[in-house]
C-alpha cells in the first residue's frame, strides 16, 4: 500500500492536525534532538535504574556507607566523580538521542555504546502516551511514548517534545491509524463516520473525576503502591522517623509487643488498635495515591479515540482506539457494593506490558469509582449494542462450592482442630470453627457471583466474592479457547471453559459440558466467520 | 418419491450446523514422542541424582552433616519426582493428540485434567518449529503457534514428525485469513 493517498486525504477532509505548516514539515525531515530539557529526566532514569536494582548494590552500599563515616573527606572525590559521571552519562544520553519523522514513519536513534535504531510506521502504532512529569511543566515539554502491538517487542519513547508539536504529532500518528487494514464494509464505514466526525466536533468529555470521587476510590482501592514505589528507597529512614516521632508523644512500640502478664482484653485492644494505628495510615496513604495518580480526571472521546488524561505529578495522557479496545471489566469490592460505586475498565493488548509493574496505569483506561448510571452510560458509549445491565446469567454448578469445600476447606480446618486437639486447647476450637464457617460463607458467595451469559455479540462472564466484577468482550476478539474437563467433571457431564483474549484470560468454571462446548463452538465460529480484526 | 426426498434438506441453522469441537477427528504425534520424551526424563533426573551425589560425597571439601541431610533429601525428591513424571509420561503422552481443521488447530493434552486447546488461524501472528538436539537426533519437533494472546499462552505441539510439522507450518503461512487480518 502506498503512503502518498493517506497524507492527502488527511490534508483534504481534517482540519485539526494542522501539523503541515511548511517549516515543521521541512524541519521534521532531518535528524534532529530532542530539547535539552530531557538532560533532567535522563539523570533521573539513571539514579531510577541504580536504585531499582538497589538489592544487588545493597552489600556495596552498606560496606561502602561504614567507610564512608570513617573518613569522608577521603571519599568525598568519588562521590564528586559518581555525579559526575551521571551528569556525562546524561550528557551522552542526550547527545546521541535524535529522531526524524519522515513520510508517515519516526525513526529513532539513541545509545551512547550500545546504538539502537527504532523505525516505526505510523500505521503499526498502536496507541500514544503522552506525560508530563512535574519537571516538565513549567517549560511546557512532554513525553511521548508510542506502543506497537504484535509479538514483536517494540516500542518507542521521545523523551522531550515540546507540548503543542507533541500534540500534532499525535494527531498525525492517530490519524494514520484510519486507513490501514480496514479490509471488511463495517470498518470503511465506521471510519467515513469518523472523519466525518473529526471534522466537526472537537473533544467530547465523557467523564470527569472530582476530589470526592478520588477520595472513594482511595478508600475503597488498595493506591498504596502508587505510595510505596516512589518511596522505596527511603523506607528505611522514614520508619526510624516514626518510631522516634511515636516516643516523642511516649509511644513507646517494644512495650507495646510485650504480651507478658496481659490478660486476653488487653491483648485484644492491643491488636485492634495497632490494626487500627496500621490502617489509617494505609488509608490515608491510599487516598493520597489515589489523588497522585487520578487527580484532574477526565476521560474524553474524538471520533472513535478515548482520551484518558490525570495525573497530580506527572501528568499522563493515554489515547487508544475504540478498536483496540479489547474488553470491558466493571469491578466493585464489596466496599464499592456499599457505597454503590464502581470501577471501571477499558482493556486493551497488554501483550507488551508483561515486564511493567504490577500497579502500573499505563495502558489501560480506567475510570476510578464511577456511579452505576455513569457507568453504564460509558460501557454503552463503547458497545452500544450490549447487554451487561439487563442479561440474565447462567449460574455454575453447586459442585464448585462443594468441591472447595471438601478439597481446600476440610482438610486444612481439620488439620487445625487435630493441632489444637494435640496441644489440648480444645476451647480455641470455636475460634477455628467460627473462622471455618467464616470462609465455607466466602466460598459460597463466590459460587453464588459466577455466572456467564452470551448474546449474538458479546460473552458476560460475572464473578467475585463479596464484590462482584464483570467481564464483557466481543466473541469476535477471542484469540483462542480451552475445553478443560478432569475424570470427575467428566462424569458429572461438566467442563471449564478459558476464553484468551488480548487483554488476558478469561475462565468459567464448572459449566454444563454441552453449554460449554456450544460455547467454545459458537465463539470459534464466529471468530472464523465474521474474520473481523481483534485490532 | 425417494429422489425429493434426498435432494430435500430442512437442517437448523446455527448450533446444529456448526463445526463442532466434540466431533474433531484427532490425530496422533510421532510414535518415536513417547519413548522419547520418556528417555529424555529418566536421564535428565538420572544426571541430576549424579551431580547430587557427587557434591555429597566428593572427597575435596567435605560438608557439614547438616547440609549432608538436606542434600540427600533433595537427592531423594528429585529421584521420586522423576520417577513420577517418567510414569505420569508413559501414561499421559499417548493421550495427547492434535486436529487440524480448515480454520483452527486444537491441541488435547492431559491424564487427570484433560484440555483441549483451540487455536484459530486467522489470530496467529508467527509459527516457529522447535528442535532441540535430541528432537534433531530422532527427527522430531515441536510447533509453537503465538497469537496476541501472550506468552503465557503459547499454543504447542510437541513431538511432531518433522515432516507433519513443516506441514502444518505451511498449511498456517499459507492461509489466507492470515497476512490480511495478524
Amino acid at each position: 500500500m502506498d503512503k502518498s493517498p493517506v497524507i492527502e486525504r488527511q490534508n483534504s477532509t481534517e482540519q485539526v492536525p494542522d501539523i503541515s505548516t511548511p517549516e515543521e514539515n521541512n524541519h521534521s525531515h532531518k535528524w534532529q534532538r530532542i530539547s535539552p530539557i530531557a538532560l533532567i529526566y535522563f539523570v533521573l532514569m539513571l539514579i531510577k535504574n541504580i536504585f531499582g536494582n538497589i538489592v544487588y548494590l545493597a552489600p556495596a552500599i552498606l560496606i561502602g556507607y561504614n567507610k564512608f563515616s570513617e573518613d569522608p573527606t577521603f571519599w568525598l572525590p568519588f562521590v564528586y566523580g559518581f555525579a559526575g559521571l551521571i551528569a556525562l552519562s546524561a550528557i551522552l544520553s542526550f547527545y546521541f538521542f535524535q529522531y526524524r519523522l519522515s513520510n508517515q514513519q519516526i525513526e529513532i536513534r539513541s545509545g551512547v555504546f550500545s546504538k539502537k535504531y527504532t523505525n516505526l510506521p505510523f500505521s503499526r502504532i498502536q496507541n500514544v502516551e503522552l506525560s508530563e512529569p512535574l519537571y516538565y511543566r513549567p517549560f511546557g515539554y512532554t513525553c511521548m511514548q508510542l506502543d506497537t502491538a504484535g509479538s514483536v517487542k517494540q516500542e518507542a519513547k521521545v523523551v522531550a517534545l515540546k507540548k503543542h508539536f507533541a500534540e500534532q504529532l499525535k494527531h498525525e500518528i492517530l490519524a494514520a491509524h484510519q486507513q490501514p487494514v480496514s479490509t471488511d464494509e463495517n470498518n470503511e464505514t465506521d471510519d467515513d463516520s469518523v472523519t466525518a466526525k473529526v471534522t466537526t466536533a472537537d473533544e467530547e468529555v465523557l467523564d470527569r473525576r472530582n476530589l470526592d470521587d478520588l477520595v472513594i476510590h482511595g478508600l475503597t482501592n488498595n493506591r498504596v503502591w502508587i505510595f510505596i514505589g516512589g518511596l522505596a528507597p527511603f523506607i528505611d529512614n522514614i520508619s526510624e522517623k516514626v518510631g522516634e516521632w511515636l516516643l516523642m508523644f511516649g509511644f513507646n512500640v517494644e512495650q507495646y509487643f510485650a504480651f507478658d502478664g496481659k490478660s486476653g482484653w488487653q491483648i485484644a485492644t492491643a491488636a485492634l488498635s495497632l490494626a487500627l494505628l496500621v490502617m489509617i495510615p494505609i488509608t490515608i496513604f491510599s487516598i493520597l495515591g489515589s489523588i497522585i495518580a487520578f487527580h484532574d480526571f477526565k476521560l474524553s472521546k474524538v471520533g472513535d479515540r478515548y482520551i484518558r488524561r490525570s495525573g497530580l505529578f506527572t501528568k499522563n495522557e493515554v489515547t487508544m482506539r475504540l478498536s483496540r479496545l479489547q474488553m470491558i471489566v466493571r469491578q466493585q469490592d464489596w466496599l464499592d457494593v456499599l457505597l454503590g460505586r464502581i470501577n471501571l475498565k477499558f482493556e486493551q493488548s497488554n501483550a507488551n506490558y508483561q515486564q511493567a509493574q504490577p500497579g502500573q496505569l499505563t495502558n489501560k483506561i480506567i475510570v476510578p469509582s464511577v456511579t452505576t448510571k455513569e457507568c453504564q452510560h460509558l460501557i454503552n458509549d463503547a458497545y452500544p449494542e450490549n447487554n451487561l445491565e439487563n442479561i440474565q446469567y447462567s449460574p455454575v454448578s453447586v459442585r464448585l462450592f462443594v468441591r472447595n469445600v471438601l478439597l481446600l476447606l476440610l482438610p486444612f480446618t481439620a488439620f487445625i482442630s487435630a493441632l489444637f486437639i494435640i496441644k489440648d486447647k480444645t476451647d480455641s476450637l470455636i475460634f477455628v470453627a467460627a473462622a471455618a464457617s467464616f470462609i465455607c460463607f466466602l466460598m459460597y458467595m463466590s459460587y453464588r457471583r459466577w455466572g456467564y451469559a452470551k448474546d449474538d455479540n458479546f460473552i458476560y462472564v460475572r464473578k467475585g466474592c463479596l464484590g462482584v466484577d464483570y467481564y464483557c468482550f466481543p466473541i469476535y476478539k477471542v484469540q483462542q479457547t480451552t475445553f478443560k474437563q478432569s475424570w470427575f467433571l467428566k462424569r458429572k457431564q461438566l467442563c471449564s471453559v478459558q476464553f484468551l483474549l488480548a487483554a488476558g484470560a478469561v475462565n468459567v468454571p464448572y459449566v454444563k459440558q454441552e453449554d460449554g462446548l456450544k460455547l467454545i463452538d459458537e465463539s470459534l465460529y464466529e471468530v472464523e466467520h465474521s474474520k473481523r480484526n481483534w485490532m | 418419491m425417494t429422489e425429493i426426498a434426498e435432494s430435500f434438506t430442512n437442517q437448523t441453522i446455527i448450533s446444529d450446523e456448526l463445526p463442532q469441537l466434540e466431533n474433531l477427528e484427532f490425530a496422533t504425534l510421532s510414535q518415536r514422542y513417547a519413548p522419547t520424551h520418556r528417555l529424555v526424563t529418566l536421564l535428565t533426573t538420572v544426571i541430576l541424582m549424579l551431580v547430587l551425589t557427587a557434591i555429597i560425597y566428593q572427597p575435596f571439601a567435605p560438608l557439614p552433616s547438616e547440609a549432608v541431610t538436606v542434600f540427600e533429601f533433595i537427592l531423594w525428591l528429585v529421584g521420586g519426582i522423576g520417577l513420577i513424571a517418567t510414569l505420569y509420561n508413559s501414561f499421559a503422552d499417548p493421550k495427547k493428540r492434535y486436529a487440524l481443521r480448515e480454520q483452527d488447530i486444537s491441541y488435547q493434552s492431559g491424564l487427570i485434567f484433560r484440555k483441549t486447546v483451540s487455536q484459530p488461524i486467522l489470530r496467529v501472528q508467527h509459527v516457529e518449529l522447535k528442535r532441540g538436539p535430541v528432537e534433531r537426533k530422532v527427527g522430531l519437533a515441536s510447533l509453537q503457534v503465538f497469537s496476541a494472546g501472550g506468552s503465557l499462552h503459547t499454543f504447542e505441539i510437541p513431538g511432531l514428525n518433522i515432516d507433519d510439522a513443516e506441514h502444518i507450518r505451511q498449511f498456517i503461512l499459507a492461509h489466507k485469513d492470515i497476512n490480511q487480518h495478524g
